[in-house]
């Protein structure tokens, strides 16, 4: 049995108290809670000429992850688009409605579409009909912005 | 006269235990560590993709815009897109002319580039939509370079074509 001192190892844990806070604090100002809406699965075509989204609208863009199987995925679960697509315009409507603002035809929202590369069309324009059935017309088609990115 | 002030500090000083705040910030540092996930470099392509116009007849021009109106009637215009069964592209047409045949290249998606531009920009005829007719099996990556392309399109007042629509080519 070691004997210790009734005074006890005493150290000083302020400089380490410091650094924990600066790391809490570097942490807390790059996380981005929306990267768990991107399913990182995907890999994205490559486009140069893609910019940045700049929506400064008062609601949310849907967000749509597909894979290349078309199934749709939404916080890394697999959904059935029909229903999610058909519930989340119902759910704008409603926000508009409340508003005040009359229920356009065409609803003011971008759908933000990552779509894996080796998706067939077909696939694709299924998606892309269910939003326009259900008044979304402005999209948002993601990629990578540069080479190298979006993995082979 | 200044007064000097002497800090009387007990020999012994007030210790604070920070340990418990060490151990919550440990917990905090670990939270913020297990979350964290890097933003993927990611941009769009942002398009207005309007339902297509029905096509019953590819060599007639078909117009949008003219119910109720006096301005000029703006025409959709029609690409078709063929692909091999690896999803690559065999053929694009520009309503019946081949304007480019095998794999999408840059050199191949400039040609279509320098094809497009002038329909475009001429003062007489006025596109406001590019409706692309693809065949089911066409890859997405070989889509999207094609969008690009008709994206970056100019009409005679300097807009982009910002209206794009698709269609399942019948087989």
């Amino acid at each position: 049995m070691s004997a210790q001192s009734s005074d006890g190892a005493d150290p000083d844990l302020t400089p380490i108290l410091d650094m924990v806070f600066q790391l809490i604090t570097f942490f807390m100002l790059v996380i981005n809670f929306k990267g768990a809406s991107l399913d990182q699965s995907l890999q994205l075509p490559v486009l140069g000429s893609a910019r940045p989204l700049e929506w400064k609208g008062d609601y949310e863009p849907l967000m749509l992850n597909v894979d290349n199987e078309g199934r749709v995925k939404v916080f890394g679960v697999v959904v059935l688009a029909e229903k999610f697509i058909a519930d989340q315009a119902a759910d704008l409507k409603k926000e508009l409605r409340t508003a005040g603002e009359s229920a356009p035809k065409e609803l003011p929202v971008p759908v933000v579409l990552r779509v894996d590369k080796g998706t067939r069309f077909h696939l694709v324009n299924h998606i892309i009909k269910l939003c326009q059935e259900n008044g979304y017309v402005q999209f948002s088609l993601s990629a990578m912005t540069g080479k190298g990115e979006g993995g082979n | 006269m200044s007064r000097r002030r002497h800090r009387r500090r007990n020999k012994n000083g007030v210790k604070l235990n920070v340990t418990a705040m060490l151990d919550m910030a440990f917990q905090l540092l670990a939270f913020f560590i297990l979350t964290f996930r890097a933003a993927p470099i990611e941009g769009h392509l942002s398009l207005n993709m309007p339902p297509p116009i029905p096509q019953t007849d590819v060599e007639t021009t078909q117009t949008v815009g003219t119910e109720g109106n006096s301005a000029p009637a703006l025409h959709a215009l029609h690409l078709f897109v063929t692909s091999t069964e690896a999803g690559d592209v065999a053929q694009v047409r520009l309503e019946s002319n081949v304007i480019a045949a095998g794999r999408l290249t840059p050199a191949t998606l400039a040609g279509i580039g320098r094809r497009l531009g002038p329909l475009f920009s001429a003062r007489n005829v006025l596109y406001d939509r590019i409706q692309i007719e693809v065949d089911r099996n066409l890859r997405y990556e070989e889509l999207l370079k094609l969008i690009d392309v008709c994206s970056q399109q100019k009409q005679p007042d300097g807009k982009s074509i910002g209206k794009v629509s698709f269609v399942e080519m019948q087989r």
